[in-house]
């Protein structure tokens, strides 16, 4: 995974803010650990940041700060804090669910919050294209794995897919896999669709939020 | 129902469970978890399992094998902790240490503090000695230089390191450290803050906004975004204006 990263000074200054708040944000646990990758570098050891989601952590802590404490910001964005207690009847009015989620749902009420974010996996990869069976893997994958939604930092879902030629008989088949960057596979699989797991739960979590 | 109270003056042992008062003035040990409103050492005890109190006091031995989370944990004697500790506020005006990381809202060191990984408060005073593995986490560092402390690396708003008063009697402060005369130090990897203000103290690198290197200062390479002042007894090798 070589994932575009961005200096620990420069997320200050292309955002403008303090290294007060970003300890601060640290210890609170609204910037996960695992996003501080040590790097030498000719000066000497810097800290490095995957770009995509630093800049994304901090423009939602920034405008969800008007309203919330710290606190309750750790309660809605850090992944280990996730809501245990939901019982959500109507996914697909959840944004990151929505209309294509309709096909996925299982049971008439009572999702949990594993069983949402599940959904938003299977409905993110319908909307890049996956056929709804296909889909239907990905949410059983991690439906059945519901603690990776609790578990901290760079869990990845995939859907890959393998073309076996024999005899004549040519089979593809599509495989769902579960487990923390950087995931290997070989060299005959395609990764049809990839859904970073961290970035759904934030997702199925503001949505819920909005809602409510 | 309502837990009781165990109290070891000769030498014993307790099995864990959920106790209003632990008092151990003898030598005793605890074995298995114990949640407890109190816990009193002031003799010599081993605490083997976790251990969840209100308020905790270590004015012997006490030695705690595994994770320990308390409101409010006074060290006057010597205290270790082999896991990790979630202590809201930390005293220690003994020997305090921790084999794991400590997080906290309210860390007072004036005897000698060792934490192995990372340290996490909102604020932390010092008039003592540390030692941290790691990092050095809070929105105030106010330390006060005895001994030689040291810290892999610290962050945080606003950061305070003053050398002991003793050079003001007629000696500079790099002579001071030159000849080894009784003064503080500080040796840190990294340091980065809001405000900081250093004194006697060697580091590779600082990087702040409003950056003061005081006297008895060793520092690789500063870099600042609003202002920085170099005292003239502080070396500093390189300096970057971002």
């Amino acid at each position: 995974m070589d994932e575009d990263l961005i200096a620990k000074k420069d997320v200050l200054e292309q955002t403008g803010i303090s290294y007060g708040q970003l300890y601060r944000w640290k210890r609170k646990g609204l910037i996960p650990e695992a996003w501080f990758i040590r790097k030498a570098t000719v000066t000497g050891q810097e800290t490095f940041f995957p770009r995509d989601k630093i800049l994304t952590r901090i423009e939602q802590i920034r405008s969800l700060k008007e309203e919330q404490s710290l606190d309750e910001l750790v309660q809605i964005l850090a992944p280990e804090a996730s809501p245990e207690c939901v019982q959500h009847d109507n996914p697909a009015a959840l944004a990151p669910i929505g209309a294509e989620g309709r096909k996925l749902l299982w049971k008439e009420r009572g999702y949990t919050f594993g069983e949402l974010v599940a959904l938003a996996c299977g409905a993110q990869a319908m909307r890049s294209g996956t056929r709804p069976t296909e889909a239907k893997l990905l949410v059983d994958l991690v439906r059945a794995e519901e603690a990776a939604v609790r578990s901290s930092t760079g869990m990845t879902a995939l859907l890959a897919e393998k073309a076996l030629d024999q005899e004549g008989i040519s089979v593809r088949l599509t495989l769902g896999v579960l487990g923390h960057e950087p995931l290997k596979l070989d060299r005959e699989s395609r990764i049809k669709h990839r859904v970073d797991l961290e970035q759904i739960t934030e997702q199925v979590k503001l949505a819920l939020r909005e809602v409510a | 129902m309502e837990s009781q109270s165990v109290s070891i003056s000769g030498s014993g042992r307790v099995s864990g469970g959920e106790y209003t008062q632990v008092r151990i003035s003898g030598s005793g040990r605890v074995e298995g978890d114990v949640i407890a409103q109190e816990i009193r050492v002031s003799g010599s005890a081993r605490f083997q399992g976790t251990v969840k109190a209100k308020e905790i006091t270590v004015s012997g031995s006490g030695k705690f094998t595994s994770r320990v989370e308390a409101d409010i944990l006074v060290t006057s004697g010597s205290c270790g902790i082999e896991g990790d500790a979630v202590v809201k506020e930390l005293r220690s005006s003994g020997a305090q240490r921790i084999g794991g990381s400590l997080r906290s809202h309210y860390v007072r060191v004036s005897g000698v503090l060792n934490v192995a990984c990372d340290l996490e408060t909102d604020g932390f005073t010092s008039s003592g000695r540390f030692e941290i593995g790691g990092l050095l986490s809070a929105d105030r560092v106010e330390v006060k230089l005895v001994g030689d402390s040291r810290a892999r690396e610290i962050g945080g708003e606003n950061i305070d390191i003053r050398a002991s008063s003793g050079f003001n009697f007629g000696i500079s402060l790099s002579r001071g450290l030159r000849f080894g005369v009784g003064i503080g130090t500080l040796t840190v990897g990294e340091i980065e803050g809001d405000h900081i203000h250093l004194e006697a103290t060697t580091a590779d690198v600082v990087r702040g906004k409003i950056v003061h290197i005081g006297p008895g200062c060793r520092i690789g390479r500063v870099e600042y975004t609003e202002s920085l002042e170099v005292h003239p007894e502080a070396e500093v090798r390189e300096k970057t204006k971002r």
